[in-house]
């Protein structure tokens, strides 16, 4: 059994070489590029509206515990239940027991991460729930036995042909690749599900403290159906998704969609607090939210990474970063991907076995960049790295390299006596062959590259005697 | 099913109450507000505009009868079925010009059958910034805007906000989010880009949305 972090190692290695894997994915990248381009200049100005979200965020996360009892608080008052769980195992339990109480034989799901965070499909499948996911991207993996690939295209790493063959042989009944038609077979299948479900289960975007209500973004309409129709209807969510007011949304909606698509505001913005109410037509008789710690207070308790708790799941950081373009979503091996993945995975599944994630970055900063509520992703990627190397043993010789490492910076006769010997090492390697070899000390980069050609002088040396000529020239 | 039986719902407030003793090591920097939109000077011109952009079908009526005989002609196209319509006294008096063909579902009778082949409800604002329609649970209930392929807004220019900060704004004063447990801010109609990142519009709700807007002032 590998390490996580050598399984990404062997899977990034081999993503990397798929050229058919890359190509897929620039194309669905670029066009999500162009649309945020344009998205964003409807924006009189786009730096302001990231700085306001980021200080809504800042001032939820900074009284986390106030705003989420006036959430709970207004949601009794609503007629809903909310319940607090510490981890999945008491999410999961807390659903499946309530669906076993009442009777449910179906749930319609839609398009939530927490849900996928806590493995709740297989905690209900295996008490004989039959459990349809009802996003078209959600569907599409569902059916393939896949995690989603992305926390908003779930099935970015697929082909029309790929979608085609794999209705032809799950739906039955059709054969074409026109999407249109794929969407149309999707939309048959499931709809027999959103009218037979006794539960429908979905996340949210925000909780909203003043009103008591969850905000659903939804592009499908499939959210909404899961909403409405069932006669329960469960929302899960983590601790940090509340915000102040319901106000706040009149920034945050249109942020969260130009950033996670480029759309001005997502086609359904919902807004759902409690059941049926008594003077109303439709709607489930039963409301519940679940709010997921799952290690999130932990996070919340260091003041140095607490930030990380601002986001707002848009993927815009998965787009934008070489490194996920580059070994796709499927390599990460967890929940969240991309740099807020790597971020926060360590923080909720462990440090140790994670670590590897940190590292998994050039620390060019574009996800810093793009992020709707400025979370300094990439020094949260340098903070995880410190903080794995000081939870790890380090051999003797690693701490060995980093004295001498150290010993040579505070000294330039000693970083020019050591910069020497290197180049003579490496003149000696590459005269007998040996770059890229087992013998070779520098083997994990030499063995896929081509041998560092040594200059004949030391930059210092260049350095003076180019000074030397310029001054000369003066 | 007791939700007071919750044990880690102390445990949970307990350690955020810990956890935040310690303040953040970065504060916001609060610069002079700027305007994050450009102000809208013509709503109307711009909620066309919009809804031309995410294929809403905006048609402008000089008034309500007008508006009636724009949906009228709308429904005669139809295949014959059941059309939901919102149970309110101003779409009650619009309705006989619809009767054609079709059987009226009101509101007050139920939820919309799947089968629809329409719904009709009116909205609680219209947003111009982004060519939007705010229903809420009054509008016909949750199930209205989105089961049926069509749904059918009629609305009046003095429901038109310029932008959702005054959408917000109105529905606080109106007291809209206390009193109904579903909203929903509806820019275009159902779509998917899931596959190839190829837009298809229809997805799970309606493939169409069409607003009749009524520019005679009028009690609705």
């Amino acid at each position: 059994m590998s390490t996580a972090g050598e399984q990404f190692l062997r899977k990034a290695a081999e993503k990397s070489g798929d050229l058919r894997h890359r190509n897929l994915i620039r194309h669905a990248i670029d066009q999500y590029s162009s649309s945020v381009v344009r998205g964003r200049a409807r924006f009189l100005d786009w730096e302001e509206a990231r700085q306001r979200s980021h200080e809504i965020k800042w001032e939820a996360i900074n009284h986390l515990d106030r705003y989420l009892l006036e959430f709970e608080q207004n949601v009794k008052a609503r007629g809903g239940h909310v319940f607090w769980a510490e981890s999945s195992a008491d999410a999961c339990k807390y659903i499946a027991d309530l669906a076993i109480a009442r009777k449910v034989r179906t749930v319609v799901k839609s398009k939530s991460m927490v849900t996928e965070e806590i493995h709740l499909n297989p905690a209900l499948e295996k008490i004989g729930i039959e459990v349809f996911e009802t996003d078209l991207g959600e569907f599409i993996v569902q059916l393939r036995n896949e995690p989603p690939y992305h926390i908003v295209t779930p099935a970015m790493h697929l082909t029309r042909a790929d979608i085609a063959a794999l209705f032809k042989e799950r739906l039955g009944n059709i054969d074409t690749d026109d999407p249109q038609q794929l969407v149309a077979a999707a939309r048959v299948a499931l709809r027999k599900a959103f009218f037979s479900a006794e539960m429908g289960i979905t996340g949210a975007n925000f909780l909203v403290a003043d009103s008591g209500m969850i905000a659903l973004t939804s592009n499908e309409g499939n959210a909404r159906l899961c909403s409405s129709i069932p006669r329960i209807h469960v929302a899960i969510a983590g601790i940090e998704k509340v915000i102040p007011r319901a106000d706040d949304l009149a920034i945050l909606w249109p942020v969260l969609a130009t950033a996670g698509t480029g759309q001005p505001i997502t086609c359904y913005s919902t807004l759902i607090g409690g059941p049926r109410g008594p003077n109303e037509i439709d709607g489930p008789e039963e409301f519940h939210v679940i709010l997921l710690d799952n290690g999130r207070s932990d996070l919340l308790a260091d003041p140095e990474q607490r930030e990380v708790l601002n986001c707002i799941r848009c993927g815009a950081c998965l787009n934008v970063c070489p490194v996920y373009r580059t070994v796709g979503g499927h390599t990460y091996g967890t929940t969240y991907q991309g740099p807020i993945g790597s971020v926060l995975t360590p923080h909720l599944r462990g440090i140790k076995e994670f670590q590897h994630l940190s590292s998994a970055s050039s620390l060019c900063g574009a996800c810093t960049e793009t992020c709707p509520v400025k979370i300094d992703l990439h020094h949260h990627l340098l903070h995880n790295r410190r903080n794995a190397v000081e939870t790890r043993s380090r051999s003797w010789f690693e701490r060995m390299e980093f004295k001498l490492w150290r010993w040579s910076m505070l000294d330039s006769q000693r970083f020019a006596f050591l910069g020497a010997m290197a180049r003579i090492g490496l003149r000696t390697i590459n005269g007998l062959g040996l770059a890229g070899t087992v013998l070779d000390p520098a083997r994990s980069w030499t063995r896929d590259r081509a041998p560092l050609r040594v200059p004949g002088k030391s930059f210092r040396a260049l350095w003076e005697k180019q000074g030397k000529e310029r001054n000369g020239s003066n | 099913m007791d939700p007071t039986e919750n044990p880690g719902r102390e445990r949970i407030l307990a350690r955020m109450s810990q956890a935040l003793t310690v303040p953040s090591a970065k504060h916001p920097v609060s610069g002079e507000r700027k305007l994050i939109f450009a102000p809208i000077t013509d709503p109307l011109d711009r909620f066309q505009k919009e809804c031309m952009g995410n294929n809403t079908e905006c048609v402008v009526v000089a008034d309500r009868k007008a508006s009636a005989e724009t949906i009228a002609g709308i429904v005669a196209s139809l295949p014959p079925g059941e059309i939901f319509v919102q149970d309110s006294p101003g779409l009650r008096v619009m309705a006989s010009a619809w009767q054609a063909g079709h059987t009226l579902r009101w509101s007050t009778e139920g939820g919309p059958n799947e089968a629809s082949q329409a719904t009709i409800t009116n909205a609680e604002v219209l947003v111009a910034a982004t060519g939007s329609v705010l229903v809420s649970a009054a509008c016909g209930g949750r199930g209205a805007s989105v089961v049926a392929p069509i749904h059918i807004v009629v609305a009046g220019i003095d429901q038109l906000v310029p932008d959702l900060e005054s959408a917000f704004a109105r529905q606080r004063e109106r007291g809209t989010l206390s009193r109904n447990s579903f909203l929903c801010l509806i820019t275009g109609s159902s779509r998917t880009a899931d596959i190839e990142k190829i837009l298809v519009m229809g997805a799970h709700g309606p493939r169409r949305l069409v607003v009749v807007l009524s520019l005679k002032r009028e009690e609705s």
